[in-house]
């Protein structure tokens, strides 16, 4: 009944929230964008708690408890620094687009269909098994804290998300996030601190290693365990999972130019606090000897909260979980709707022949069948997992392309779609390890991985330090890893496929642009991606609405009549 | 050993709090100013 309450009272909360803003006729891209200019703190609250989803809370804490101290480091602080690595590229990326609704839009600019389509797809399946993740999180918790069943609990989170998304699109979503993420960070600092000291305070550690519970591995901070099957995987991830997820994207698009900075670097920090902190119950839970409920170290967190907390901070507890998962199940519906209004309705009528109701239309639909196919999948048998390996895998594939592509005028459309192509052909077999990565397959397959390190770590460095530094240090990196990665990475096979999609898409877009005599003009970007509605003005403008809104207009007007320019002009 | 430990497991909640309070800070920014501009805040 407590539980039945407090998720009417959530859902109520953000419900309430959502209807004070909602609009009559809203702006077809304030639905997706809010207009582009949110201010540092609803932004900030967004990122952080889009980041954070159940899912990094469980994983954290299960990080803790299998790997110890290091465990919940390795998650959280390569999961945080994905969002600090993304915003030197992300400033970049405004400035060519600064009014694009999603990368795959600016892929379109830039390359044309095919990059289009590889970009928007790839968001489609994650932001789809994302979703189904965080209502398959949702429907257990319900389940276990309640009467109610698994069933049950996931229809209630859809129908909750669904119910407060649904009208107002991407404003709703961040608006709610602020009060969300105020649950979640304001839990965390209350939780974490109280279990550990009702659960025994500093002596559980002493008590732990004496009691045996604790390997000499488990109490390291340089645990290599902990780093090469936790960490070294999720480096590899870092630059993948900020490129390809479009509810990062879409935050992008959304904040204010001048506070890109601010925000990242406050969402990287509150969200590395905050996952990893969660990460602290499944490193108290190994001191203490604790036992997964049913042998799953996904209850780990409610087990301890049950354990150790009064109702009060119980429901507290049950709140974070519940607003973690909410705010990025709502931010998953924002970003495919975007998608399908933008890169598919948007692009394939053409800017001037959008109808901004119509579009809106579609936004809306989408997100009601992507609900629909999200509960589908929570009920079914898909290996959620197997499917993330997946869509993870296609994202490393097109990091390199996708950020040559906005700095490297040679990059071409063939060039972009051959090498995502090879490199997914070249990740699945070792990923899998379909083929015995013996002898010579097992050198090659080492050479790609180790040359993918330095990709990695050039691409990273590249965003803050510019292209001299980043090839320094990309080459050093490589030839400083050499000696000891062969005839060792054959036996991490997740880390060595991710660097192999690396080390094959860099290769070969490079190879096939570096003497291609194309010279895009990037300012053609700017042309064709652009407000799609100059009907309504976006709410964010306010007072400056008649003006902004006959800019708009012009600019709408101006944009069809530039992007066929530059369709000629690209093609 | 146990000091060491104790700061680390500590010490997360406090920087999450240093955050909570910076962005509840910046939100209440963004709606003075929104309706200091007379506009909606988002």
């Amino acid at each position: 009944m407590a539980v039945v309450l407090l998720l009417i009272l959530f859902y109520g909360g953000t419900m309430w929230m959502s209807v004070r803003i909602s609009q009559k006729n809203e702006n077809a891209d304030g639905y997706m964008t809010a207009g582009g200019n949110i201010g540092f703190g609803i932004s900030a609250a967004s990122m952080t708690a889009t980041w954070i989803w159940a899912s990094s809370m469980y994983a954290s804490a299960t990080a803790g408890y299998t790997y110890g101290v290091a465990g919940p480091i390795h998650y959280g602080l390569w999961g945080a620094l994905m969002i600090l690595f993304i915003y030197p590229f992300g400033k970049r990326i405004r400035k060519v687009a600064p009014k694009a609704h999603t990368l795959a839009e600016v892929m379109y600019a830039r390359h044309g269909r095919s990059s289009q389509l590889m970009l928007a797809g790839s968001n489609v399946l994650g932001s789809l098994i994302s979703l189904t993740s965080n209502f398959i999180a949702g429907g257990a918790l319900i389940s276990m804290l309640s009467p109610l069943s698994f069933g049950a609990g996931i229809v209630i989170v859809a129908g909750g998300v669904l119910m407060y998304t649904l009208w107002s699109g991407f404003r709703a979503s961040v608006l709610t996030d602020f009060a969300q993420v105020m649950f979640m960070l304001g839990a965390a600092v209350v939780i974490i601190p109280v279990i550990f000291f009702v659960a025994g305070g500093p002596g559980m550690f002493e008590a732990g290693v004496a009691a045996g519970t604790v390997t000499p591995e488990q109490g390291s901070f340089f645990s290599s365990d902990a780093f090469m099957n936790q960490g070294a995987p999720y480096i590899a991830a870092v630059l993948a999972y900020a490129i390809g997820n479009q509810t990062i994207a879409q935050r992008l698009f959304s904040v204010r130019e001048d506070l890109i900075k601010p925000t990242f670097v406050t969402a990287t920090i509150g969200y590395g606090g905050a996952v990893i902190g969660i990460g602290m119950l499944g490193v108290m839970a190994l001191y203490l000897g604790v036992e997964p409920m049913n042998g799953d170290v996904n209850n780990l967190i409610p087990q301890m909260a049950g354990t150790y907390l009064g109702p009060v901070l119980l429901a507290l507890a049950f709140l974070m979980i519940i607003g973690a998962l909410s705010s990025t199940a709502d931010s998953d519906l924002a970003a495919l709707s975007s998608i399908v209004m933008s890169d598919m309705y948007g692009q394939s009528v053409g800017k001037e022949n959008v109808k901004p109701k119509t579009m809106l239309l579609v936004g809306r639909v989408t997100m009601i069948i992507a609900t629909a196919a999200a509960l589908y999948f929570a009920t079914a048998q898909f290996n959620i997992l197997d499917l993330l390996v997946f869509v993870g895998a296609l994202w490393g594939c097109l990091v390199f392309p996708v950020i040559a592509s906005f700095y490297w005028p040679k990059v071409t459309n063939a060039a972009f779609s051959v090498s995502v192509l090879a490199a997914l052909v070249a990740f699945l077999p070792v990923r899998f390890e379909w083929i015995p990565f013996t002898g010579a397959l097992g050198f090659g397959v080492e050479l790609l991985a180790t040359i993918g390190i330095g990709v990695v770590l050039g691409i990273m460095s590249f965003g803050f330090f510019g292209l001299k530094p980043a090839v320094i240090i990309g080459g050093v990196a490589t030839v400083a890893a050499a000696p000891f990665t062969f005839f060792f990475l054959r036996d991490y096979t997740v880390l060595s496929a991710s660097l192999v999609a690396y080390a094959v898409s860099f290769l070969v877009c490079y190879l096939m642009s570096f003497r291609s005599k194309q010279d895009f003009d990037f300012d053609i970007i700017k042309d064709i991606t652009g407000e799609f509605d100059p009907e309504h003005p976006a709410p964010a403008q306010g007072a400056d609405e008649p003006e902004l809104a006959t800019r708009g207009a012009a600019s709408a007007g101006g944009a069809g009549t530039a992007g066929t320019a530059a369709d000629r002009r690209r093609d | 050993m146990t000091i060491g430990l104790t700061v680390y497991v500590l010490m997360w909640p406090v920087i999450v709090a240093v955050i909570l309070f910076l962005i509840a800070r910046g939100f209440f920014r963004d709606v003075s100013q929104a309706k200091k501009e007379g506009r909606p805040v988002i």
